[in-house]
């Protein structure tokens, strides 16, 4: 933890995808904070910059201008070697497409950021084992993802994006390619882990049913964020959703601008 | 427009695709060079006196060039497979945007002709360029400096080369063509790759491991002891059973490794080695069929190349003059023939001219109980005492008249091979007169035998003997001068005792193997005359280049000049000449064409393995940026990567190693009789082994080239291509 007790810091970040006389500014100058143990969600209607926010935090892209502080470190000048150690062990990914490999089973598509990160694993059987139980997944952990469903590829992948104990975990859409029984389940999931073991969950997403079990949701259009909605402390999901609805509602003649 | 679209994907998939390229060039050198093969300064040579057995050669050529063709197709269809493969998201998108299938179609075949000129140009340049290098050295190894230097460059050849490559080059686009022609669109979209982790059961797996193994032990257990059974047939059995073998083990291979890598990963797993094995896994699962044939395509090739060597070895052979004497055999009117070759124009040309006589020894009058003529000879004796000296082994079976045939081969013992030659030979013996033998003992500046009245010698002749040292026989010396110094007769003609002289030097009769003589009876000779069969007497003048004319210009040119004169003369001859012309004819030809399928087996093998690969590679590419996104770096999944290309060559190839180095086993024991020195074998040996290596790992450099490039290409974006 940094002194100011600020996990990350998104500082001024600005976009431009193209060159000079085609240019597109998917982010015009964006700045906010997490504090640990947030579960901060971002919201925003089509091509208004989320994912390119999120990738320039998952330091998958370089921002033009701007800064991404993880724990006071600038990650977003780090060279690729530095980026390599903080993928898979500081940083924790989920996808929309789950991103699993294929060709190994549950387990070792699981344990993989460990064995890339060079990490004996004989101790993370315990936490493995944990994760499994708590995720549900631990019939299929000897299965490969043909062989699994969209929901359970999605909670092995979210075991996967835990397993190394990140500061935070990113999640780009993670309820994209579920049913709602599925994108439920894996949310009251991330969820109670967010709370239980105080986990910093980032999430991107368009979907109100996923974003109201965030903590806090940021509003994103034309590239710069232009709302809050903060959960209030005791406020259920349900609560929280319909609030979600009724701003949605507000800002622009029905969620179809939003959604 | 669409022209441009054309050749700029040709362009493209000839930069992206290096080894699509290269195989196509290679598939046209291989054709070119097996065509020009008539254009080749050895061949040209033989031809003059071998051209009988050349013509016979050049009219198998179509039957070679189906066969090249054939196994060229393979290697054009899999290169053109992987290649649309590749590429077969862009087609998909091609068809999205409304491009008619049809004109798809088209367009690939224009690609096709563009692809296929340019490696028609490039393969026929490299093959030119090889072909005239294996003519130039291959005349300098043997020709000694006779055979003129003649540009290999065939018209011909490059027309069917042409012919033959785009025959097969459109049938492989065909065959695809027709088969995109009938995918649906989403198919080429979204690649499907063999998603299904088939692991299949741990005893199923174990039992195909083990299955495998033994047909593999059978296989090799048939080649190594029972190698010429059943006239050859249980060669073929044991191949059969090989190939099924490697099968077999591949597959349960294949899936055993997934459960190996399941289980050894419960210990520890550091890095990538889980990916990497898993990698390796569904390369070789999915695959065992195609794994498993590249394994027997190098074992083939294994063989292939160290049979070419070794008779390329025996080429020293034929040099060797070994047994061989005389340089000229003629045969005719025996005074005309004398009359001749004393004559002006031939006598600077003749030396140590000898006249040979040859005939069988009557048989006696009355006949056997099987209604066959009885021999004049009894040499009871002389076998008592040889089968006194054969291993153990063999005495048994002798004794106990179990062995019925003979084979003459230079693994036996000399007493078996002394058996089986005089079992068959004394019925009735070819004798040769004292006074024809002392002239070629004189020409190689031997004493005369100066036999007494109830004396002879036993000959052999050494080029049928197949001993190791041609020109003694030491343990038939042994019993011969044991019966000498005892006064003891070991041999009766018509029931008078006749006396063996030991230490006979055995040298070949006449220029060539025409007379085909394996033993005889050298007898006095009154003998000759009074135990002659008169009705198979031959006769025969033999004679050498003179030494003089040799070492001023060397033994070729006056051989090449003394044959015209003796043609021009109308006698029968035979000349040293033509054994040297057949031998050199058997080395060429058979190195040729060995030498020629290990080369196109080993490359077919590479080329599968290396695309198959790369298939692989840019089916699973997305699994390098999730690796990526999970914090592995560039250098790790190189690293991965590049075990990944060795391991998938080292499994075929530690498979082939261990069947090839049978088949040589086998092979040096059975048929390569022609090595007289295993010594020898071994650089050569070595060599082509190198080179097979050298070849895969050129293959394997190739392939990890691409990889990288691929690895470098990754987007981060997981979501982007
Ligand atoms: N690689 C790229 N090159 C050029 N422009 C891009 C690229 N990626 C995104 N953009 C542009 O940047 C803008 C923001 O894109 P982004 O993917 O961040 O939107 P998004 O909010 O994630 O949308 P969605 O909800 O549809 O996923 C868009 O206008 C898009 O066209
Ligand atoms: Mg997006």
């Amino acid at each position: 933890m940094n002194k100011h007790g600020k996990l990350l810091e998104v500082q001024d970040i600005q976009k431009n995808y193209g060159k000079k006389n085609n240019i597109t500014k998917a982010l015009k100058g964006v700045s906010f904070d997490i504090l640990p143990g947030e579960f901060l969600g971002i919201m925003g209607p089509s091509g208004s910059g989320k994912t390119t926010l999120l990738n320039c935090i998952a330091t998958i892209i370089k921002p033009t201008s701007g800064r991404v502080l993880l724990n006071g470190k600038n990650i977003s000048a780090f060279d690729s070697k530095d980026l390599a150690d903080y993928r898979g062990s500081r940083i924790g990914y989920l996808f929309q497409d789950f991103a699993l490999l294929d060709n190994l089973t549950g387990q070792e598509n699981i344990l993989l950021p460990l064995s890339i990160h060079g990490v004996d694993f004989a101790k993370a059987q315990t936490k493995l084992n944990e994760l499994a139980g708590f995720l549900e997944i631990k019939d299929v952990l000897d299965k490969f993802p043909a062989q699994m469903s969209g929901g359970q590829k999605q909670r092995v992948a979210a075991a996967r994006s835990l397993i190394s104990d990140p500061d935070i975990v990113l999640a780009d859409e993670p309820t994209g390619a579920l049913d709602t029984r599925s994108a439920k389940m894996l949310m009251n999931k991330l969820e109670e882990i967010h709370k239980n073991s105080k986990r910093t969950i980032l999430m991107v997403s368009h979907d109100p049913n996923a974003t109201s079990f965030c903590s806090r949701i940021l509003f994103i259009q034309d590239g710069v964020i232009f709302h809050e909605l903060r959960r209030k402390h005791d406020e259920s999901q349900e609560k929280f959703y319909e609030r979600i609805l009724q701003l949605l509602a507000q800002l622009g003649g029905g969620s179809a601008n939003v959604l | 427009m669409f022209s441009r679209l054309i050749y700029r994907n040709a362009k493209r998939s000839r930069k992206e695709n290096l080894i699509y390229f290269a195989t196509l060039v290679t598939a046209v050198a291989s054709f070119y060079i097996i065509l020009s093969l008539g254009r080749q300064d050895v061949i040209l040579f033989l031809k003059e006196f071998e051209s009988d057995a050349i013509d016979k050669l050049l009219a198998y050529m179509p039957i070679v060039y189906l066969f090249a063709l054939f196994l060229l197709f393979f290697l054009t269809l899999f290169a053109n497979r992987y290649q649309l493969n590749r590429r077969g998201k862009e087609f998909g998108l091609y068809l999205m945007l409304g491009m008619r299938k049809e004109r798809l179609v088209l367009q690939l075949v224009a690609e096709g002709i563009v692809t296929s000129v340019l490696a028609l140009i490039g393969g026929i340049l490299i093959g030119g360029f090889l072909a005239e290098i294996i003519s130039l050295t291959v005349s300098k190894l043997v020709g000694q400096g006779i055979i003129g230097h003649q540009i290999s460059l065939s018209i011909s050849a490059i027309i069917m080369t042409v012919i033959g490559f785009l025959f097969i080059q459109s049938l492989a686009l065909v065959i695809l063509g027709g088969r995109l022609f009938h995918q649906e669109v989403h198919q080429l979209l979204y690649e499907q790759m063999d998603k299904i982790q088939d692991m299949g059961h741990l005893r199923g797996n174990i039992f195909h491991l083990l299955a495998g193994a033994v047909l593999l032990a059978i296989a090799y257990w048939l080649i190594l002891y029972h190698f010429m059974d059943f006239g050859g047939l249980l060669l073929f059995v044991a191949f059969v059973l090989g190939c099924l073998g490697t099968i077999i083990f591949m597959r349960g291979f294949g899936r055993l490794l997934g459960i190996l890598t399941s289980l050894s990963e419960r210990k520890s797993t550091k890095g990538l080695r889980t990916f990497t094995l898993r990698q390796f896994q569904e390369n070789i699962a999915n695959k065992s069929a195609s794994v498993a044939i590249t394994s027997i395509l190098i074992t083939l090739s294994i063989i292939l190349l160290a049979d070419g060597a070794s008779i390329f070895i025996g080429l020293e052979n034929t040099f060797a003059r070994s047994s061989s004497v005389y340089d000229f055999t003629v045969n005719g009117n025996d005074q005309e023939v004398e009359q001749f070759l004393t004559s002006e124009k031939m006598v600077p040309y003749v030396e140590d001219l000898n006249f040979l006589e040859i005939g069988h020894m009557k048989e006696q009058g009355e006949r056997g109980e099987n209604d066959m003529p009885l021999s004049l000879v009894d040499w009871s004796e002389l076998r008592e005492q040889l089968i006194m000296v054969l291993p153990d082994s063999y005495k048994e079976q002798f004794l106990s008249g179990e062995v019925q045939g003979y084979t003459i081969s230079s693994e036996n013992p000399e007493a078996l091979n002394l058996l089986g030659t005089l079992e068959i030979d004394t019925k009735a013996p070819y004798l040769i007169p004292e006074s024809s033998y002392n002239g070629l003992l004189k020409t190689i500046g031997e004493k005369p035998l100066n036999l007494q009245s109830d004396e002879m010698a036993l000959y052999f002749n050494p080029d049928f003997m197949s001993m190791d040292n041609l020109d003694s026989f030491p343990v038939l010396d042994q019993i011969l001068e044991v019966a000498e110094d005892n006064g003891k007769s070991l041999l009766h003609i018509n029931d008078q005792a006749i006396y063996i002289r030991p230490f006979l030097p055995m040298k070949g009769l006449a220029a060539d193997r025409s007379i085909e003589i394996t033993s005889a009876f050298i007898v006095p000779d009154a003998m000759f005359k009074q135990l002659l069969n008169e009705e198979t007497y031959a006769s025969y003048w033999n004679f050498r280049i003179p030494q003089k004319l040799q070492d001023e210009q060397g033994l070729m040119l006056p051989m090449m000049e003394s044959r015209d004169i003796l043609k021009s003369s109308g006698f029968e001859f035979e000349s040293y000449l033509q054994n040297f012309g057949r031998k050199l004819f058997y080395v060429v030809a058979g190195s040729y064409a060995t030498l020629y399928m290990g080369f196109i087996f080993l490359i077919i093998a590479c080329t599968v393995l290396a695309l198959q690969f790369l298939t692989q590679m840019k089916q699973t590419g997305k699994r390098y940026v999730t690796l990526s996104m999970l914090g592995a770096n560039r250098k790790q999944m190189k690293k991965s990567m590049h075990r990944q290309v060795m391991l998938t060559f080292l499994l075929p190839m530690s498979i082939a190693s261990v069947s090839g180095a049978v088949g040589i086993k086998a092979m040096i024991s059975f048929v390569m009789v022609n090595v007289d020195d295993q010594g020898q074998l071994y650089p050569v040996a070595f060599a082509f082994a190198a080179l097979v290596i050298a070849i895969l790992v050129i293959y394997g450099v190739a392939v990890t080239r691409s990889a990288d490039h691929e690895i470098d290409k990754l987007r981060w974006k997981p979501d982007i291509d």
